[in-house]
């Protein structure tokens, strides 16, 4: 256990910080043309992932053709840091760069991988992930929409909802169900569904907070068509894909919840004085308490991250991230909860967003009560706390299912 | 950071497991309990592996290993309810003469003969701003005068550490058990015995003045050593608190009503993952502040408060939970677990309880000036 890391390692952060400044979009040009959902890559954001592609600083962790370096998990974890330090999202379209194409590497052939995957990493398309649909959400394998095979081409008929950035997605990573009659887990495939098919109906569902610029949506498909070949991996095996698919978004999400939350706690220490100082002495000292235990979580928001990641390294199991998810996405809704009540009323009154180019990535955005309820789309999202409470009881503490 | 112990460490900690394993079971805690035994033995067999040792600079017949090999000890010893001088002579005794630049006793403590403790509290604040306990100037040396409370094995250790405040400031002398009034105060958890200790015009010069008050650098000897000693204790609640819940999850997992485990129950699960969550959020911030310690970063402070505030939590869950699952059964002095739950208990209320060091670190993190 050490608490620096080795040379190697910040010569390698070195090199990251000389070649941020030297490329990196300015704040400015962020800001005039700002990302407004996950699907949405505007002009700056497709030439920034380009340039990362080309320099091998994409995906450090991959090899140079895809945009990488060969780097290692603690090298990877440098880099998420210091992006997130230097308030640049590594892509705006998280889904797409996070899960898609790295689950078609995985799984798909050559021509999806050529057609697909590659034109993400190349910042010239942006894909959505369809799996959540109103009969299958926490229960995703119930989920219900079919896809027939007709001669050289799927027909797809169902309906997706929740679908991240599908108003502006290029295409969806889409899972239907293939076999009505397998038991639930054994009947479900991926297909890659290009969002302009005919058939294809977008309903953007304006979100709790900020309905003016919504990142989720409605998906109708009605006698959609697919090619045959833009089925992923073997037919029916959907469900293994899909588990793998979240363990690629789960390894190291961690880090930017952690540093959100580290950015909300700075914010609320820094208006603490001006606060605290319309309390009582009493009211005050409760409010102190409230937030020296939200600066406790938030230390050990980071620390778990470490100690998570320090198994993962030596090649621990993906469930273990199930307790991070769990943790920062709750102790994010205590902050923006503490600071909202020690602001009193005030708290009611309604923000502007500061559009600086990134509002479809992780960070807080808002007043504190906005920011409380928008903090629900991280404990409702990707396996609600419940759900992530089950994991942990089942897979990493071997209790029996029920 | 690098949260990952080194093959050496791992092979400490799978070494001391399995010596407590054999030397301190159950029965052992139980005959402490009991009055019919006080752990001599297994101190005398820990002696034998060089475990006062450990921590020891090589000049002074140490084995030269550091704090998080110390810790790793700590942590065993608290899983196990070992009742046993080491906590207090490692991390309270030696981090204070370490501290002063001291080698005073330290030979003794490497090979068993001499063990110790720390007198700092007062009147259960282990603020060393509440020190009252007074040293005056006399002759060649100084004059200790006061009560010092809670003070872990201050009825049986050689040697006693005190904390006292001069004209000039507070100093730290160190002074033999049998110079004190040393009442053992009749506690919840005996394998922790604290006792009263009284200190009436005890005469103190040489080398057992370890920082004389006056002396700049001692509030910081105290700062660091008090850190050390909480951190330890932060890092032996939260074991035993991880004793707790394996003991739990064993339990939800054997034990059947309505023809199937508890533990299948969702009310169940979700109650030991938050457990789970506690212990290992706790365990974090331990070793967090373990390294900080290992490392002399200047985090440390702020470290040690976080990690001896969520032991506290943890202890404060895990105490509730696993007591709770047991059911009946967890509930009678024939089963083993009350053993593990007051030592938990013990751990949070000695050392400053988890609320003790919010208010610290609100003061740290400067909210406490605020007006």
């Amino acid at each position: 256990m050490r608490l620096r890391y080795d040379d190697s390692v910040e010569a390698f952060r070195a090199e990251l910080l000389e070649w941020l400044a030297a490329n990196r979009p300015s704040p400015a040009e962020m800001a005039a043309d700002p990302s407004v959902s996950t699907g949405h890559a505007p002009a700056w954001a497709r030439r920034w992932t380009r340039t990362m592609f080309d320099a091998g600083w994409l995906v450090p962790g991959w090899p140079p053709e895809r945009g990488g370096r060969n780097a290692g998990p603690v090298e990877t974890l440098v880099y998420i840091e210091e992006l997130a330090k230097a308030r640049v999202p590594r892509t705006t379209n998280v889904q797409g760069l996070g899960i898609v194409a790295p689950s078609i590497f995985d799984y798909g052939t050559d021509d999806q991988i050529r057609d697909f995957a590659m034109p993400i990493l190349r910042g010239q398309v942006t894909a959505c992930l369809g799996m959540s649909e109103p009969g299958a959400g926490s229960d995703l394998a119930s989920l219900s929409t079919r896809a027939v095979l007709d001669g050289d081409h799927w027909v797809v008929d169902g309906q997706k909802v929740w679908t991240s950035g599908a108003n502006y997605a290029d295409f969806c990573f889409l899972f239907c169900r293939t076999d009505p009659d397998a038991p639930k887990h054994k009947g479900i495939s991926i297909l890659l569904v290009p969002m302009d098919t005919p058939g294809i109906t977008v309903r953007p569902l304006p979100e709790i907070v900020h309905p003016e610029h919504p990142d989720l949506n409605e998906v109708f498909l009605d006698g959609v068509t697919v090619p045959a070949a833009n089925l992923v991996g073997a037919l029916n095996d959907g469900w293994a894909m899909a588990n793998g698919s979240l363990a690629h978004e789960r390894g190291m999400v961690w880090v930017s919840a952690v540093m959100g939350l580290e950015e909300s706690l700075d914010r609320l220490l820094s208006e603490a004085p001006m606060l605290l100082a319309r309390l009582t002495p009493t009211e005050r000292a409760l409010a102190v308490d409230q937030i020296v235990r939200v600066a406790i979580d938030t230390q050990a928001a980071r620390c778990l991250g470490y100690r998570g990641f320090a198994k993962l390294a030596r090649g621990g199991t993906a469930p273990e991230q199930a307790l991070m998810k769990l943790y920062a996405s709750e102790a994010r809704q205590r902050v923006a909860l503490v600071a909202a009540e020690i602001q009193g009323a005030d708290a009611l009154d309604v923000g502007s967003v500061a559009m600086d180019g990134h509002l479809a990535v992780d960070e807080p955005q808002g007043t504190w009560l906005e920011q409380y309820f928008h903090s629900f789309a991280n404990t409702i999202s990707a396996g609600a706390s419940e759900i992530q409470r089950n994991i942990i009881a089942e897979r990493v503490l071997g209790l029996p299912r029920g | 950071m690098d949260f990952e112990f080194t093959d050496e460490q791992l092979l400490l900690r799978e070494s001391a497991r399995s010596v407590l394993e054999s030397a301190c079971p159950r029965g052992l805690v139980r005959s402490v309990y009991d009055r019919t035994g006080d752990g001599h033995e297994l101190w005398a067999t820990l002696v034998e592996l060089d475990w006062p040792a450990l921590g020891l600079p090589t000049e002074h017949r140490g084995l030269g290993l550091g704090y998080l090999e110390v810790g790793i000890l700590v942590e065993e010893l608290g899983r196990a309810v070992a009742p046993s001088p080491f906590l207090a002579t490692a991390t309270q005794l030696v981090p204070v003469l370490r501290e002063a630049g001291s080698s005073f006793l330290l030979a003794d403590i490497a090979a068993g003969r001499c063990t110790g403790t720390l007198a700092v509290a007062e009147g259960g604040s282990w603020r060393p701003s509440t020190v009252t306990t007074t040293a005056r100037h006399a002759d060649a040396g100084w004059v200790l005068d006061g009560v010092k409370s809670h003070v872990l094995d201050g009825a049986t250790a050689t040697e006693v550490a005190v904390v006292a405040k001069g004209d000039e400031g507070l100093g730290v002398f160190v002074v033999p058990r049998t110079a004190v009034t040393a009442a053992p105060r009749s506690v919840i958890d005996p394998t922790f015995p604290v006792a009263t200790v009284t200190l009436d015009s005890v005469p103190v010069d040489g080398e057992r003045v370890l920082v004389a008050p006056g002396d700049p650098s001692a509030p910081s000897v105290v700062e660091r050593a008090v850190q050390e000693a909480t951190t330890a204790m932060a890092l032996s609640t939260v074991a035993t608190c991880r004793a707790i819940f394996e003991a739990t999850l064993q339990y939800a997992k054997d034990r059947e009503q309505f023809g199937k485990p508890i533990g299948s129950f969702q009310a169940l699960k979700h109650r030991l993952a938050d457990c789970f969550l506690a212990v290992e959020r706790a365990t974090a911030l331990a070793y967090f502040a373990a390294l900080t310690i290992a490392e002399d970063d200047d985090r440390r402070a702020v470290a040690t408060a976080m990690a001896k505030a969520a032991a506290g939590e943890c202890q404060r869950l895990l105490t509730r939970d696993g007591l709770q699952l047991h059911g009946g059964i967890g509930f009678t002095w024939e089963h083993d677990l009350h053993f593990l739950l007051k030592r938990a208990k013990t751990g949070d209320l000695l050392f400053g309880t988890a609320a003790a060091h919010r208010a610290h670190l609100a003061q740290l993190l400067g909210l406490e000036a605020v007006a």
